[in-house]
């Protein structure tokens, strides 16, 4: 982001009377710069190009995988139940003769869809409370007040530990697709919070600040328009290593039966339907969607690590 | 004396932080959908039995009233009755804590045994493979989850290669309970001197313990790692090695000071733990805490889940302070 910020002072914007053209072929440079950038940064880092990969390819399935799925993955086959990977079923079929495969590239779709609902929703919550509560931290008045009163709230939230927290809001407010965002979503915000604090405390030290203040710009407007966008970094640098928690924290939720209910298409509850099978021996309708889940995970995770470099000039070569 | 004026103000602090906590778990049952009355009379209750229900519960009076009486049924340490077990809360919650302090206390044992000094070697001796391999495992074990790393476990280890037991619980069905003293059953039997009581509960925790430890020792591993780097990087160090001391003094120094923030990681891994065991618990059919609380969310048991959070709060405030004693014991330049 401070990035772009930088680029789009070079970019050749449209003064006054809008020049459309030249503004969307300065864009379209930008973006394109951006991509080459990337590219040679990527390359010798196969880590991180895996989880360029992994994301690329949930997203894919996100949008086409209940399309591209060889069977229906919710319909439960007759006569097939429990079988093995073969040439018909790939991953082979669970106890009730869904095909493990159909459901594997099925889940990404609900799956990403809460992970991304919720992490969005803590993202925007998160920053503008660490917004308010760095840029204000200890002054005097109400917005001195409120910025103590934020921190000591996300501190004391942090007492639940965060599975068990995530499990007692879905408990009491039942279980749903629904329930689970809205959960997740608020246990991540005291996350993005405390990243954004940390960064408006040093962004609010320096001189453009101080410049602002003295053209006479108000406490918010400086906060909000002249601080945040200097403070986003470490709030977007684990942007995507957060998708990646929250899939894991809404697949466990399913798993143990808090979360999505059954028949649909979702890597934990698929782990909870093949949980019994792997006593007796097939492997196959938990080893699966495991799989997909965990590298799913570790992708976004190389991801965000990867753009944690990407973002800082000194670190980048 | 110093630590002891500043373990006061601690203490006197988490008063405080508990009734906040106190307050978030009463609001959670505010979370039911509609009025919980309706709920908790039954689909089939009439009109006077869920105005009854709503008397019992206290929702006819304002809310300030309600809070009172449920801090106050808290402080007599009534927590509620389960419906499921029928038995009081509190009862149910000291039967199955154990089993659960059991898990998280050996796992947190074993990362810590295993992780510290794994940590302390690769800060010292970075040599590119064995770097890589620690950043890939540590890579790993955040992604993978928990719950399915121990159905792989049962599978290779129970199922395939028959050297861990079922994963039904903390005993042989054939194997007689030891003697409650700790509630322990390992402990319990390696007490009453019960061998075979105290093999049997070994052979079940085995398991649990490994995943559990897999899946949290590289948050010990990492934290040390950086510590140690960052403490053997200092001035101190540098004059260690200027005077002409050892490498294994330069280290023992860099090691002393690295102390601190690794009790914050210990810290923060039993608080990880909690939430990790209530999935592990459930894959092993544990019957502990962890197991209790996903039954009681599974069979919309409010009583049980509220106490369970609170309890869980409760334990983690204590160890969060205890770890702040401990970083001020270790380390005197803080000051209270």
């Amino acid at each position: 982001m401070a990035r772009l910020q930088r680029q789009r002072n070079w970019l050749p914007l449209p003064q006054g009377e809008g020049d459309f053209c030249v503004m969307t072929a300065g864009v379209l440079r930008g973006i394109a710069d951006e991509v080459r950038n990337l590219a040679r940064f990527s390359r010798g880092r196969p880590g991180f190009l895996f989880g360029l990969g992994v994301v690329a390819l949930t997203i894919f399935l996100a949008v086409f995988g209940p399309r591209l799925a060889p069977y229906g993955p919710e319909d439960a086959l007759p006569g097939v139940a429990n079988r093995p990977p073969s040439g018909d079923h790939w991953m082979g079929t669970d106890i009730s003769g869904m095909d493990v495969f159909s459901r594997v590239i099925a889940a990404p779709r609900i799956d990403l869809m809460i992970a991304l609902v919720s992490t969005a929703a803590a993202f925007v919550g998160g920053v503008l409370l660490g917004v308010i509560s760095g840029f204000f931290a200890g002054e005097r008045g109400i917005w001195g007040r409120l910025s103590g009163a934020i921190l000591r709230g996300a501190d004391i939230f942090q007492a639940f530990p965060v599975f068990i927290f995530a499990l007692a809001l879905v408990g009491f407010r039942g279980p749903s697709i629904q329930n689970v965002i809205l959960a997740l979503a608020f246990l991540n915000i005291p996350f993005f919070l405390r990243l954004t604090r940390g960064a408006v405390l040093h962004v609010r030290e320096r001189p453009f600040v101080d410049a602002a203040r003295c053209v006479g710009g108000s406490g918010l407007r400086i906060a909000f328009v002249h601080v945040m966008p200097n403070a986003l970094t470490p709030a977007l640098t684990n942007l995507s290593p957060t998708i990646g928690f929250s899939i894991l924290l809404a697949s466990a939720l399913s798993f143990v039966g808090a979360g999505v209910p059954i028949p649909t298409p979702e890597w934990g509850s698929m782990i909870a339907i093949g949980a019994p099978n792997m006593m007796t021996g097939q492997w196959w309708t938990a080893l699966f969607p495991g799989l997909a889940l965990g590298l799913t995970i570790l992708g976004y995770a190389l991801v965000g690590d990867g753009f944690r470099y990407y973002l800082d000039p000194v670190k980048r070569r | 004396m110093r630590f002891w004026r500043y373990a006061g103000r601690r203490l006197a602090f988490l008063p405080v932080q508990l009734l906040i906590v106190s307050v978030i778990v009463f609001f959670l049952v505010r979370l039911l959908p509609g009025d919980p009355s309706y709920l908790l009379a039954g689909p089939f209750a009439t009109v006077e039995r869920v105005d009854e229900v709503r008397r019992r519960l206290g929702l006819d009076q304002p809310l300030y009233v309600q809070y009172a009486r449920y801090l106050r049924s808290v402080m007599r340490g009534e927590l509620g009755t389960s419906w499921i077990t029928s038995q009081p809360v509190l009862q149910d919650i000291g039967q199955r804590l154990p089993a659960t302090m059991e898990l998280i206390l050996a796992a947190m044992l074993l990362s810590v045994l295993v992780g510290i000094p794994l940590g302390v070697w690769t800060a010292v001796r970075k040599t590119g493979i064995v770097d890589r391999a620690v950043f890939g495992y540590e890579m790993l074990a955040g992604a993978l989850p928990d719950f399915w790393f121990a159905l792989i476990m049962i599978f290779l280890f129970f199922f395939r290669l028959g050297w861990a037991p079922g994963p039904i619980g903390q005993l042989d069905l054939t194997v007689s309970i030891p003697p409650r003293v700790t509630g322990m059953y390992a402990v319990d039997a390696l007490l009453a001197g019960d061998e075979p009581a105290f093999r049997s509960a070994f052979a079940h925790l085995v398991l649990p313990v490994m995943t559990l430890t897999a899946i949290y020792m590289p948050l010990v591993m990492k934290n040390t790692r950086s510590t140690m780097e960052e403490m053997l990087g200092s001035e101190f160090v540098a004059y260690a090695r200027a005077a002409g001391l050892s490498r294994a003094v330069q280290i023992r120094y860099a090691l002393r000071n690295s102390m601190p923030s690794v009790v914050t990681i210990v810290g923060i891994l039993f608080w990880f733990l909690l939430g990790g065991a209530v999935l592990v618990e459930t894959v092993f059919a544990w019957g502990g805490l962890g197991q209790y609380a996903v039954q009681s969310v599974v069979s919309s048991d409010y009583a049980p889940l509220q106490a369970f959070v609170l309890v869980t709060a409760v334990f983690t405030s204590i160890v969060f302070l205890l770890v702040d004693l401990g970083y001020f014991l270790l380390d005197p330049r803080i000051k209270p």
